[in-house]
């Protein structure tokens, strides 16, 4: 019973209810959304969403930031595009994009962890060196004739209608859950990104924490790459552009708070979802693709201001509760102070 | 703000200035753009011609523009992501105003400046009165301005890919005016936006309010100024900014875009943080920024035409510098290097005396 009073008031439940209110909003308005093929489709494509997501949640978590995840994810599907389209090994290929994962976050986590710069400003940094890599690598042309086999890959079902690329992500932010929440390491991020002076007083390594975080948000970003060569099948010296943010909004949607130590994977990866959906919902309501944006911002921004009354005025409960128990408590000696 | 003022009393007016907030700072970004102007025009003369200097500036306006007043945000504490969605936004305000609601196309710039400033106002009610962080209220803004350019631009009959031109003479000609027959209008409206801005932050009451909010909020609060009204005057502005580089960019181009802004978000940031702007809010400064703009211009028009870098890579040189900047300050601030620094000083005085 316990357990289930906390996971209905866990931040993600909520994410999650709204997420099954706009499917339900949705199938009342058109019908013929509500079957198992296009929920599955909703979520099988928010699969990049989805690794993005989680890997921004460790920067979040820690109460720093990453934008350099969009240009990370490119430069993984170009560089792992490129190889595979060459005809090389395709698991060279991938380590490949997982080692400029690792380069990216170790370089992002020293920058921000060791160097104590502001994580915006150094990430925007190598966001920018990252993008200008990646034209060097793509050029002018596109990587856009990758096997057959590769971008068939992305349509293989594992569960149901279900992919083998959601199942992974879906199982990996389980994993990474379970971690987070049940190992002593994993209750670290939390509390560096919490209080970052007192983890360290606890004998908690937060300048290695930091960095680990890092390091995982870029391999999570480059897996991403990877599956976005392979769903996709065309990599353009843009790809990526703007996913950082799309990143940001699906951990905020997902109940992670910005400030740091709040909210959990799960979330991240329900936001995603929820991301993801958007424009295919639009579609079934009979919208034109022109308020993707419009929409999105709107429920961002609902949701966040809505998020902020709402714990603002429990603060508030919470202050005149306190006041109310000080005052009951001490009746007698107040009188007597004020005589 | 950091530096202590206890002992100006006994300053010469040019020590006082050297050792002012900014000073240094701003010199050394002056020496960046010398040194530009030094390297790329060695490369290639045809680098140092104001004309051609200013016609790259003029693709630059956005961030010239708008980095001068989101350095009022940042000081603040906040950031704003959101200026380039509302510089599309007001430009296609303005097309299908004038188009397809048959407005004169002054009204219809001013109406599209006053919608400018309300999507500012709007996001800074949100950050300062409702106390959600600024940049996931900036994020939201910025696909919710970009999404209503689009649909702003399905009320007219002209398909949004090619946008709305064939704008009056005399709107056009506003952004073909030459002063001296040299200078742009467009410099000349940059110039006095950073006055504006150079008068507002440093010179005047409501500057100090600013910092204020940025270095303490509560102290602000306590000491009887209005810390909310101040932080969403902020974005108020940086709002007005984007209006005011949307009306100009249209007649520039005499084409109404949703799109208009571009993706100049991480440039303005950029620009920003090299011109001295603290991300964590209390320091910065209007020249600093508008420096930092030239410079990055500069870069972005010298490479391709001097060294024949592809357009397309000069993210490189820009991240770099930025990450170059962010690094070299944090080393020169770190204490253990600056007691290092100050020894040698001190050792270096002691030897003059002793001479």
């Amino acid at each position: 019973m316990n357990a289930v009073k906390k996971f209905v008031k866990a931040r993600e439940f909520t994410s999650f209810l709204f997420l099954v209110a706009l499917f339900l909003i949705v199938g009342a308005i058109n019908p013929a959304f509500l079957k198992l093929d296009n929920i599955s489709a909703c979520f099988n494509s928010s699969v990049v969403y989805t690794l993005i997501a989680v890997g921004m949640a460790f920067a979040i978590f820690i109460g720093e930031i990453d934008v350099s995840v969009g240009s990370t994810m490119g430069l993984s599907a170009a560089v792992a595009g490129t190889m595979i389209q060459g005809g090389a090994n395709w698991l060279l290929a991938f380590a490949v994009a997982i080692l400029i994962g690792v380069a990216v976050g170790l370089v992002n986590g020293w920058g921000v962890a060791v160097m104590k710069i502001p994580s915006l400003i150094f990430t925007l940094g190598t966001n920018g060196i990252l993008r200008g890599l990646m034209y060097l690598q793509v050029g002018v042309e596109q990587v856009n004739s990758l096997p057959k086999e590769f971008k068939d890959m992305s349509s293989k079902t594992l569960v149901g209608s279900f992919t083998i690329y959601y199942c992974c992500a879906v199982l990996l932010t389980i994993g990474i859950h379970f971690l987070l929440t049940r190992t002593k390491r994993g209750r670290w991020f939390i509390a560096v990104g919490d209080n970052a002076g007192g983890a360290e007083l606890v004998g908690i390594p937060a300048t290695r924490t930091k960095v680990t975080a890092y390091l995982i948000c870029g391999v999570l970003s480059a897996a991403a790459g990877i599956i976005f060569a392979s769903r996709i099948g065309i990599v353009t010296s843009l790809s990526g552009n703007g996913y950082e943010m799309k990143a940001v909004a699906a951990c905020v949607l997902g109940g992670i708070s910005l400030s740091g130590g709040v909210g959990s994977v799960i979330g991240a990866g329900i936001g995603a979802v929820i991301m993801a959906s958007i424009s295919y919902l639009l579609v079934f309501m009979g919208f034109s693709s022109n308020y993707d944006n419009a929409i999105t911002g709107v429920i961002l921004i609902t949701i966040v201001v809505a998020d902020a009354l709402m714990q603002r005025r429990a603060a508030v409960n919470n202050r005149h509760a306190r006041l109310a128990a000080r005052t009951s408590a001490a009746p007698a000696g107040k009188e007597a102070a004020e005589q | 703000m950091s530096e202590p003022k206890v002992k100006l009393g006994g300053q010469s007016g040019l020590r006082r200035l050297w050792n002012g907030p900014n000073f240094r700072w701003n010199l050394f970004l002056l020496m960046l753009i010398t040194a530009e102007c030094v390297v790329f025009g060695m490369k290639n003369a045809k680098f140092l011609s104001l004309p051609r200097i200013f016609a790259s500036a003029n693709g630059d306006l956005t961030f010239w523009y708008v980095s001068i007043f989101v350095t009022f945000v940042m000081i603040t504490g906040g950031i704003d992501i959101q200026s380039c969605s509302i510089v599309g936004l007001t430009s296609i305000i303005i097309g299908v105003a004038w188009q397809d609601f048959g407005m004169n196309i002054w009204v219809a710039a001013a109406l599209a400046v006053a919608v400018s400033v309300a999507c500012g106002a709007l996001s800074g009610f949100f950050v300062a009165y409702c106390g959600v962080q600024a940049m996931v209220v900036t994020l939201g803004g910025s696909f919710l301005y970009s999404g209503l350019g689009l649909l702003v631009s399905t009320l007219s009959s002209t398909e949004a890919y090619k946008g709305i031109s064939g704008f009056p003479g005399s709107f056009k000609a506003l952004t073909k005016i030459k002063v001296f027959g040299l200078i742009p209008l467009q410099m000349i409206i940059f110039l006095v936006l950073l006055l504006a801005a150079y008068l507002l932050l440093h010179r005047s009451k409501y500057g100090r309010k600013v910092f204020l909010v940025g270095v303490n909020p509560s102290a602000a609060e306590y000491s009887g100024v209005n810390s909310r009204w101040i932080t969403m005057s902020t974005y108020i502005l940086s709002g007005l900014a984007a209006g005011i580089t949307g009306v100009v960019m249209t007649s520039q181009l005499g084409t109404a875009k949703s799109d208009l802004g571009g993706n100049f978000t991480m440039t303005i940031i950029t620009a920003c943080v090299l011109g001295g702007t603290l991300s964590t809010g209390g320091k910065g400064s209007a020249i600093g920024t508008a420096l930092a703009a030239i410079s990055i211009t500069l870069l972005r028009f010298g490479m391709p035409l001097c060294f024949g870098i592809n357009k397309q890579y000069l993210d490189i040189p820009i991240g770099v510098l930025l990450v170059v900047v962010v690094v070299g300050r944090a080393v020169v601030s770190n204490p253990t290097v600056a007691a290092w620094v100050g020894k040698l000083r001190g050792k270096g005085k002691e030897a003059k005396a002793g001479a």
